[in-house]
């Protein structure tokens, strides 16, 4: 290992006294500190034999630990230091579950940006190995539901059902599941934009095309609000797909 | 500017004069007025749009995220449909639809299990399985290849002079290089990159929508690096903090760099910089201000088009205002 791994030193593994006797030979001062040593003996390697059964893991094993990807990466840099790429392909090779599952909290951050797949200097397609470890660890139950996994499902069903996407559904649907209250109207059950419990920002561009008198737009995007756009002929094609997610177990967790 | 650094350029043409156009969701609801002045642009340089009938979603990340598979035959039934229309290109004005259909090409050309798999699958479906693989090109890249920087600056009837634009390309136009196939133009050494290809923009300096823009008479300011800095893009309504300092950055750059406006090529990113433009602003976050438009708007309104032909109303940045007080609209 190239790289000194600096994280996985525990905090309460590292001891620092102001006076140390050692053997009756007084060592204060500069060998103050000690780190207990650690022995680790549950390396998962199934683990990776998993991430490599996946078709966009099976780059993971080019890495060279040359840390491009971490420094290129946008949520390192700007958000959390503790987001960090080639660490988790490090943990990922070694089978280090409980490591992995101790920075679970940070796993799901990435944003794609694919600034670390498209300079790795070894062709490791960094993002999708990572989107491949979380879906492993997914399936393995170490890490829980995150935010973006929930929306990723949301917007699946959209496709999945209809075939196209529309901008309002997923805005709204995303906002009331976040515990918004939405008002809709009795009728047709489709959400009022500006009315009810949404957030302020929300409803201020939602009034934004009324008040430009924007009828072209607004009418558009009732439309498509209440006759949800679709694919023709989509049916016969949504059992392909069902078959397809059923089997790599899109539908079980 | 980059425009300068370029040490080799690539040819022009190329791609072809008539293309499918895979609009994507987005550009049929909340972003019409990326389709609406596309087309119009489109129409003045001299290039044909064939509107691929029937199309779905292309998966866009989240998909992806969730199964492979499935994206693969999304974005396969696309392709097929392509070809079925008699098109060997596909031309898509969305980063996020236009990564997914090269990322499929990617798969469906390196990998020959998984060709085989979806075209076995396809033809369950009920779709034309693959005989060949259509190619994916963003419309900035078509445009800059089938029209050029000469002939923008031939139909412009209204220079956007005095507009300082900061050009915004995203992520995923230039990135990654498997599925885009950029190379870098600037670069001393040769990279080895099999798949790259002639036409693509320079991978971490790309530059043809400031060479359009330029040509249509505007100036581009500084903008690096946060011209490819991503904006949260598929979290940008799962991640809020995330998305919303990283619009903070780029907003606060391009203010910060003396930019009028923003010209963004993906209607992700410029819902997202809408979006939390509002909400900084609402917070009271200095030097945010900045609209945003689709550089397809820009370019509608130095052909002569109108705000409301290019439909400036639906920006929610509201740029009318930036381009009045330069006499534009």
């Amino acid at each position: 290992m190239a790289i000194h791994e600096r994280s996985l030193v525990d905090p309460e593994r590292i001891l620092r006294k102001e006076r140390l006797v050692i053997d009756g030979i007084d060592v204060s001062g500069d060998w103050n500190l000690i780190i207990l040593p650690r022995v680790i003996e549950d390396y998962d390697l199934s683990f990776l034999d998993e991430v490599l059964e996946q078709p966009e893991g099976k780059t993971i094993l080019q890495c060279y630990q040359c840390s491009y990807c971490t420094a290129s990466c946008p949520v390192h840099n700007y958000w959390d230091e503790r987001y960090n790429p080639r660490h988790f392909i490090h943990l990922a090779r070694l089978g280090l579950i409980d490591e992995l599952q101790k920075r679970a909290d940070v796993m799901w951050r990435c944003v794609s940006c694919h600034k670390c797949t498209h300079r790795c200097p070894k062709g490791v397609l960094v993002e999708e190995v990572l989107k491949a470890i979380l879906r492993v660890m997914a399936k393995r139950g170490i890490i829980e539901e995150y935010p973006s996994k929930k929306f990723d499902k949301f917007f699946l069903e959209s496709v999945y059902e209809y075939g196209r996407i529309e901008d309002g559904e997923l805005l709204f649907g995303w906002i009331e599941k976040q515990g918004y209250q939405v008002v809709k109207d009795p009728v047709l059950k489709k959400p009022i934009p500006f009315m009810g419990g949404v957030p302020e920002w929300l409803k201020q561009l939602a009034i934004k095309p009324i008040k430009n008198m924007n009828i072209g737009f607004l009418i558009l995007n009732a439309k498509h609000m209440l006759f949800h756009p679709r694919t023709k002929n989509w049916n016969r094609f949504k059992q392909v797909l069902r078959k397809v997610m059923e089997e790599e177990g899109v539908f079980a967790h | 500017m980059a425009v300068a650094l370029q040490a080799r350029k690539p040819p022009m043409g190329g791609i072809g004069k008539r293309v499918a156009y895979y609009p994507g969701c987005s550009l049929e609801g909340a972003a019409r007025a990326y389709d609406v002045s596309t087309r119009i642009v489109a129409k003045e340089l001299g290039l044909e749009l064939d509107y691929l009938e029937d199309y779905n979603c292309c998966g866009a990340m989240e998909t992806k995220n969730v199964t492979f598979w499935g994206t693969m035959l999304l974005n396969a039934r696309n392709m097929s449909l392509a070809k079925k229309q008699g098109h060997n290109v596909i031309v898509a004005p969305c980063n996020g639809c236009s990564f997914s259909l090269q990322r499929a090409e990617y798969f469906l050309e390196t990998d020959k299990k998984v060709f085989e798999r979806i075209n076995s699958l396809l033809k369950e479906g009920g779709v034309d399985p693959l005989t060949e693989i259509p190619h994916t090109y963003h419309i900035l890249e078509w445009f800059y290849h089938e029209a050029g920087p000469e002939k923008v600056k031939e139909r412009t009837r209204k220079p956007l002079k005095g507009l300082k634009v900061a050009n915004y390309y995203g992520c995923l136009y230039t990135r990654p290089h498997f599925y885009a196939r950029t190379y870098s133009h600037t670069g001393t050494e040769e990279q080895e990159r099999p798949r790259m290809r002639e036409t693509a923009d320079d991978d971490e300096h790309p530059y043809y929508m400031e060479a359009l823009l330029e040509a249509a008479g505007a100036t581009s300011v500084e903008f690096e690096p946060m011209h490819t800095q991503c904006c949260g893009g598929p979290h940008s309504l799962s991640d809020e903090q995330v998305s919303e300092k990283f619009v903070m950055m780029i907003l606060q750059t391009a203010k910060r760099n003396g930019a009028d406006i923003i010209a963004t090529e993906c209607p992700l990113c410029h819902a997202s910089l809408e979006m939390y433009r509002h909400r900084l602003m609402m917070k009271g976050v200095p030097d945010v201000d900045v609209p945003a438009a689709y550089f397809t708007q820009l370019l509608g309104i130095a052909f002569g088009y109108s705000a409301g032909d290019v439909k400036l109303k639906d920006n929610l940045s509201d740029p009318i205002p930036v381009l009045k007080r330069l006499g534009l609209v």
